[in-house]
């Protein structure tokens, strides 16, 4: 599903990531782990195209996103699940419009619409908030709805960096485990953080980045 | 709102100017409408030879009008426009003065260059004396219709730049305000005309909301300096010389401001470029 060759990138002369090869099949669930600075958002923000490596080639979803037109990105975005730890979500849409909007920007009837935001609301245990403004969730729902927008299109993979950076220990539990409901439909998905709980709670496959080089693997069987 | 009013009055200047220069250029064809060539014919000339001149004259396609003068109309108003001086010609026992054509030349042929030509063509046609017309005038008042032509090319430049760059601006602090909307487009997937088209066509709106309520502004000072000039009397008369846009110039500022709306918003959006994901 996410290929990586040899893949380097740097920032005025400071390596963001080294040599890095990998591969990650479909349906996993792997981890991508490291402190601050790492390369671990590099490499996420590299699967969605929004960076270009220096060297080496990406693959996801068997396209070749380094080799990607500036208007097929876009259509890359539409497969790729995003969850953030400061959830990006429009503060003057209501729930509901904010997890609409992947669909509104592909132009899906608004029968599909309702019907899809629905289901992921549902999903993600935050039906009952549609009609609120972001600002009127906690934290925790305000992580439900980003993950109810990256999830409304049924993505083939979901990344997510640092989505429980924000949350207390029980959210974060939470979190995960709709994590693992997202995968456990066939779902790719990597989540990037430096927080040992997480790596605890999904106890799948982890990969360690550190000064932007990939570490050998420790697989964990869950 | 600010920027509609910005680009309001912005335009409004546009609009002025225009409105001057189209006055001017109408009085500068009023003028020219009064340019009269004179052809006097030779002394003695057969009224068949007269009729044959006239004939000529009127397959010309360069002549609007024309105007017979028979040697005694001439002398009638020689001795009507001058009383005193009709004396003058009483001791030269017969009329000197000679017939002659007025020649009004059509709107194409009233270019200093062809007047020239045209009064050097006509003084070869047998039967024809003198061609005479003032030259001086005749390039004086193209040297003016050009002045106001080229000022008002470039003060409609300047203006309509200025126009561009207010309208740049205005959607620049709004791509500003909602880059990070525009960074969660992005990252959803949304393609860049997806995320530009509502900013072109705000710029659009923007433009034409703003000629239109410019042109209403003009019209408004428009009508209130016609009647200041009709109740105070002076220049009297010129109110009616004054005109407004016609409807179909009034749509084409509005479609103008349209265009610069798009224009100045498509500039802001280029140079803001791509939102990084």
């Amino acid at each position: 599903m996410i290929r990586l060759s040899h893949v380097s990138k740097q920032y005025d002369q400071r390596p963001a990531l080294s040599d890095v090869t990998l591969e990650i099949g479909k349906g996993e669930f792997v981890l991508l782990m490291g402190p601050s600075g790492a390369g671990k958002s590099t490499l996420l923000r590299m699967l969605i195209g929004a960076e270009r490596p220096d060297e080496g080639e990406i693959f996801v979803h068997q396209k070749n996103v380094t080799m990607l037109k500036r208007s097929e990105v876009p259509y890359l975005r539409r497969k790729v699940g995003t969850v953030f730890q400061d959830f990006r979500l429009l503060p003057k849409k209501s729930v509901f419009d904010n997890v609409a909007l992947p669909l509104l920007v592909q132009g899906a009837s608004s029968a599909d619409i309702r019907r899809k935001v629905t289901e992921a609301l549902r999903a993600v245990g935050v039906e009952h908030k549609r009609d609120q403004l972001p600002a009127g969730l906690s934290t925790g729902e305000q992580q439900r709805v980003c993950i109810a927008r990256a999830i409304v299109n049924g993505p083939v993979v979901l990344l997510a960096d640092e989505p429980t950076g924000n949350l207390d220990p029980a959210l974060t539990s939470e979190i995960i485990e709709l994590f693992k409901l997202i995968n456990a439909r066939g779902t790719t998905v990597v989540v990037a953080t430096h927080d040992p709980q997480v790596m605890a709670l999904v106890n799948r496959r982890v990969l360690t980045l550190s000064q932007g080089r990939l570490l050998p693997e420790e697989r964990v069987l869950g | 709102m600010v920027a509609i009013l910005t680009t309001t009055f912005t335009l409004a200047c546009v609009g002025v100017f225009l409105l001057l220069y189209v006055n001017l250029r109408a009085a500068a064809g009023w003028l020219q409408d009064d340019i009269k060539i004179m052809v006097y014919l030779d002394e003695r000339l057969a009224s068949d030879s007269v009729a044959e001149v006239e004939r000529q004259l009127r397959g010309d396609r360069a002549v609007a009008s024309l105007l017979f003068i028979s040697k005694e109309q001439a002398l009638g108003e020689f001795k009507a426009q001058f009383p005193s001086e009709s004396h003058l010609l009483e001791g030269l026992g017969q009329n000197p003065l000679p017939a002659s054509f007025v020649v009004a030349l059509s709107p194409f042929f009233r270019s200093p260059d062809a007047v020239k030509r045209w009064a050097e063509r006509v003084r070869q046609v047998s039967g024809v004396s003198k061609v005479d017309y003032n030259q001086d005038w005749i390039d004086a008042l193209a040297t003016v219709i050009r002045s106001i032509e080229l000022v008002a090319i470039g003060i409609g430049v300047i203006l309509s730049a200025a126009a561009v760059t207010i309208i740049a601006n205005t959607i620049r602090l709004t791509l500003f305000a909602r880059r990070d909307e525009i960074a969660i487009l992005r990252l959803i997937g949304a393609t860049t005309s997806f995320i530009r088209i509502p900013y072109l066509l705000e710029g659009a709106v923007l433009g034409a909301l703003g000629s239109t309520l410019s042109l209403v502004m003009l019209k408004v000072m428009y009508e209130l300096f016609r009647q200041q000039m009709r109740t105070t009397g002076r220049f009297s008369g010129i109110e009616n010389f004054m005109a407004f846009f016609p409807p179909s110039v009034c749509l084409a500022l509005v479609a103008v401001g349209m265009g610069l709306g798009f224009a100045g918003s498509f500039v802001s959006i280029r140079r803001f470029g791509e939102v990084k994901a």
